[in-house]
């Protein structure tokens, strides 16, 4: 008898314990369903995404990274913004600007009775009140702030006026990402505040958020511009690529965003789905030591640029789902040169003749390391190093060991200049050729990069490109800098990346921009 | 007698604590080893300068010697906290996580056990009863097939099957995102139950069955196996016969015999539940299941050592809890276990 009632006692003491967790969580949850509780239930028309990226962080002065941005870019707006689906910048909280000063003044004037989404009017100290913020909690992006901008003043409840560091010829690109974006005053004024879900003054507003599984938004009725065609969009987290083919072709969710692999794209393409290519910007390439034996070789790093065939790598390895890429400034943006043709495509010959003169032959070959990371860049990544491993091999001069480390190690690695050559990729923070060039070849900015490149030349071309406000002048200083690079070879080039959207054959609307982030409000269901 | 059992249940239970200390001890160790830290991992290829990364470093309090991280999270831990993440996003209390992840892998944990259990019992009876027939033949080779599936696999083959081609049964996550739920304890089904919330009961259950049947299915092989070698070993047994003698109904010897055959099955669920946690990790990635698994990957692609530490402690406590429990039910229920 008194073995049960020991029994007993410990199943109510285990239920206790449970009990009390689930209690927590209930006042966790009422607590942030109340914050959100403004929308009208009435369910119209809706439309599932779904995503195998993150929401990292809600707070725009700490996100960064390309999905949570798009998240931000439909539930916020800055004082500018891209026109949909191209690369003109257009008005969006300020109706027009003024630029004094040799580019380093920039007066901007709001629209009148803006409001963020739960109603509060916005003016001109809630700009200044959220990039000052910015500046305060020094966040991840918020070196796009700080490196730019002084000081930024509300002149009155419409006039915002900023005064730059130096002249920025870029600085309305720079206005157009997140850490620009006037927040709700219930943002913390001096925390990173990575679950605050009252978002700015975007099309959308934010109604659920539930790290992993889903964020729920729906139409921002105070939003100055058009109303969204629908009102409800919710997107699902999904750990796996295969996992979210499924639940698409189940009908479970109407949009398959990034990233869907290659080889479903195309099968899905087959059985009746509507697939939309969009142009990336984002770009892969490979990245070599200059610091190192035997990549600190410039005839060694030219060699294995020549050996390496692109289009087998955009075929073979992508199922010509990318383009192949001959400069670090993606195709079709302006002062882009091919200027890696040069080398040509698998060009064995070239590549032997480089390899001989540096000093190595068939029975003498050069040993090199070649990295990647097996996830962060999807699985195709694997592929990727083994294909270059094959093309730089079918010079018959050169052993090639494949290493591989994930993320949070290979970071590190790089940082710290510990590996020979290996594989990375480059999302942009805003569009422009600086962006391509500065952090890569700039010997200030660079570190992370981990290559040791410096050139002094190349730094004091950048540091002019940056201040001169004449795209056509500005053209002239990145080609010359491109062609520096592709001299010297600290990073040779493979693929531009386009970007697939997969989704039901009654979804229509799909508009993604440049920048890669794709725009809710033009989404809808039939 | 009574003391004996006291004592030994408190003993047991103090047993956890070192369990959990050294397993906090080794997680700490293996996760500052690794190359890499959660502020890199977070900032990955973009560029910030050194002072920032100081500054980053700092808030994340990574910039304190290694035994002061040590004992600073230890402290937290004896005070119930199980500290803040470090990334993505930085600062939220890591017992948030655990309040909305675990849940989730607690309810496919019930059910995939229940389901392994009456699999296995079923099996395994059916296999033991009809010893040497062809039923018995295809019951072993249930339990093998069963044993050695792999879970990504068989998840997938499910997902085609009852998913993409006769489309009655959802494929990923625990809810239809258009239901809404007022969550009390986590567990959807109860839950729905509670606040008598009709479609969300049927689609939370809808989303269980695959889930929960690939790993039941996987981990009833087991049980299949020892219930039936136990079954035949008890039913020869004299008492058996001395029932059948009497004319006592079929039936009733075989629930006798599985009665007596029951015991080290229990064991077996003690250490069943512990691996059931583990292969929830690769049912939640197939699944997309959001639970406890698919969070501690996440934490370890972004070195989030508090996080991953938390994480891991809560289930070293939990698992330690359980194990008891079989233990003090295993004492209870045989005569023999003296304490």
């Amino acid at each position: 008898m008194r073995k049960w009632a020991l029994l007993l006692i410990l199943l109510i003491a285990a239920g206790a314990i449970f009990a009390g967790c689930a209690q927590n969580k209930a006042q966790n949850q009422v607590s942030s369903v109340a914050k959100n509780k403004t929308s009208q239930s009435v369910q119209a028309s809706s439309v599932v995404i779904g995503v195998t990226d993150k929401v990292t962080d809600l707070d725009p002065a700490n996100a960064y990274d390309a999905f949570t941005w798009e998240i931000l870019e439909n539930t916020m707006v800055g004082l500018v913004k891209y026109k949909p689906g191209t690369l003109k910048i257009e008005p969006a909280l300020a109706e027009s600007w003024e630029v004094k000063n040799n580019s380093t003044v920039w007066i901007f004037h709001l629209r009148k009775g803006l409001k963020f989404s739960d109603g509060t009017p916005l003016t001109a100290k809630n700009v200044v009140w959220s990039i000052e913020r910015v500046m305060r909690i020094k966040g991840d992006p918020s070196w796009l702030v700080t490196d730019f901008v002084k000081k930024v003043v509300a002149e009155n409840n419409t006039t915002v006026i900023f005064y730059l560091k130096h002249p920025t010829s870029y600085f309305l690109a720079l206005l157009t990402t997140p850490p620009y974006y006037p927040v709700n005053p219930k943002y913390s004024p001096d925390k990173i505040d990575s679950d605050q879900t009252a978002g700015g003054a975007g099309p959308y507003k934010i109604v659920k958020f539930v790290r992993g599984q889903e964020i729920v938004l729906e139409a921002n009725p105070y939003y100055f511009g058009q109303k969204p065609k629908t009102q409800k969009i919710i997107v699902r987290f999904y750990r796996d690529a295969t996992t979210m083919r499924l639940a698409l072709q189940n009908g479970e969710i109407d949009v398959a965003w990034r990233t869907l692999r290659p080889s479903d794209i195309i099968s899905l393409e087959k059985s009746n789905f509507n697939v939309v290519k969009v142009p990336g910007t984002y770009i892969r390439y490979l990245c070599f030591n200059v610091k190192k034996e035997p990549t600190s070789s410039v005839l060694v790093r030219r060699a294995l640029a020549a050996a390496i065939n692109r289009s087998e790598i955009a075929s073979m390895v992508y199922r010509g789902t990318v383009e192949p890429l001959y400069s670090l400034i993606p195709n079709g943006m302006w002062s882009h040169l091919d200027v890696f043709k040069k080398y040509g495509d698998g060009n064995v010959k070239l590549a032997q003749q480089l390899l001989e003169k540096a000093g190595y032959s068939k029975s003498n070959p050069l040993h090199i390391q070649l990295w990647y990371t097996p996830t962060h860049y999807g699985d195709t990544e694997a592929d990727l190093a083994q294909m270059i491993k094959s093309q730089w091999e079918s010079t018959g001069m050169v052993k090639v060991t494949i290493k591989s480390a994930e993320w949070g190690t290979y970071v590190d690695y790089a940082r710290k200049g510990q590996m020979q050559a290996y594989l990375l990729g480059w999302y942009p923070d805003y569009l422009d050729p600086d962006d391509y060039t500065t952090p890569f070849l700039s010997s200030t900015a660079n570190t992370w990069a981990g290559t040791g490149f410096a050139n002094k030349t190349v730094d004091s071309l950048l540091k002019k490109a940056q201040q001169i406000p004449n795209q056509d002048e500005r053209a002239k200083i990145y080609e010359e800098v491109q062609k520096i690079l592709a001299d010297q070879v600290p990073y040779v080039p493979l693929v531009q990346g386009n970007l697939f959207v997969v989704t039901k054959p009654n979804v229509h609307g799909v508009t993604v921009g440049p920048d890669m982030v794709m725009e809710y409000a033009y989404l809808y269901r039939t | 007698m009574s003391r004996g059992i006291t004592q030994y249940v408190l003993l047991r239970a103090l047993m956890i604590i070192p369990t959990v200390l050294i397993l906090y001890t080794i997680v700490f160790i293996f996760m500052r080893i690794l190359p890499g830290n959660p502020i890199l991992a977070v900032v990955g290829t973009k560029s910030i300068s050194p002072e920032q990364m100081k500054h980053l470093m700092h808030l994340a309090g990574l910039d304190k010697p290694l035994y002061v991280q040590y004992f600073d999270y230890l402290w937290q831990l004896l005070h119930g906290n199980f500290g803040v993440t470090l990334a993505f996003p930085m600062g939220v209390p890591v017992a948030d996580y655990l309040r909305l992840r675990f849940p989730a892998t607690l309810e496919l944990t019930i059910w995939s056990f229940a389901i392994s259990v009456i699999l296995g019992l079923l099996t395994g009876t059916l296999g033991a009863v009809k010893r040497g027939t062809k039923l018995d033949t295809s019951m072993r080779l249930y339990s093998i097939v069963a044993y050695t599936l792999f879970i990504p696999w068989f998840g997938m083959i499910l997902q085609y099957i009852f998913g993409v081609w006769l489309h009655i049964l959802p494929t990923s996550g625990r809810i239809n995102p258009n239901v809404n739920l007022h969550t009390i304890t986590g567990l959807y089904v109860l839950d729905s139950i509670l606040t008598g919330n009709w479609s969300a009961f049927v689609s939370s259950i809808k989303h269980l069955i695959l889930p929960s049947l690939t790993l039941g299915i996987v981990l009833s092989g087991a049980y299949t196996r020892l219930v039936r070698n136990n079954m035949v070993e008890v039913l020869n047994q004299d008492f058996i016969r001395a029932y059948k003698a009497r004319g006592v109904k079929d039936w009733k010897v075989t629930w006798y015999a599985l009665k007596n055959a029951f015991i080290p099955v229990i064991t077996l669920m003690g250490l069943q539940f512990a691996i059931l946690l583990g292969g929830a990790i690769l049912t939640e990635t197939t699944f997309n299941w959001p639970g406890m698994g698919t969070f501690i990957i996440d934490r370890i692609e972004y070195r989030d050592y508090n996080a991953i530490q938390g994480a891991v402690v809560f289930f070293a406590f939990f698992v330690g809890l359980i194990s008891l429990i079989v233990d003090v039910i295993y004492a209870l229920l045989d005569p023999r276990v003296k304490y």
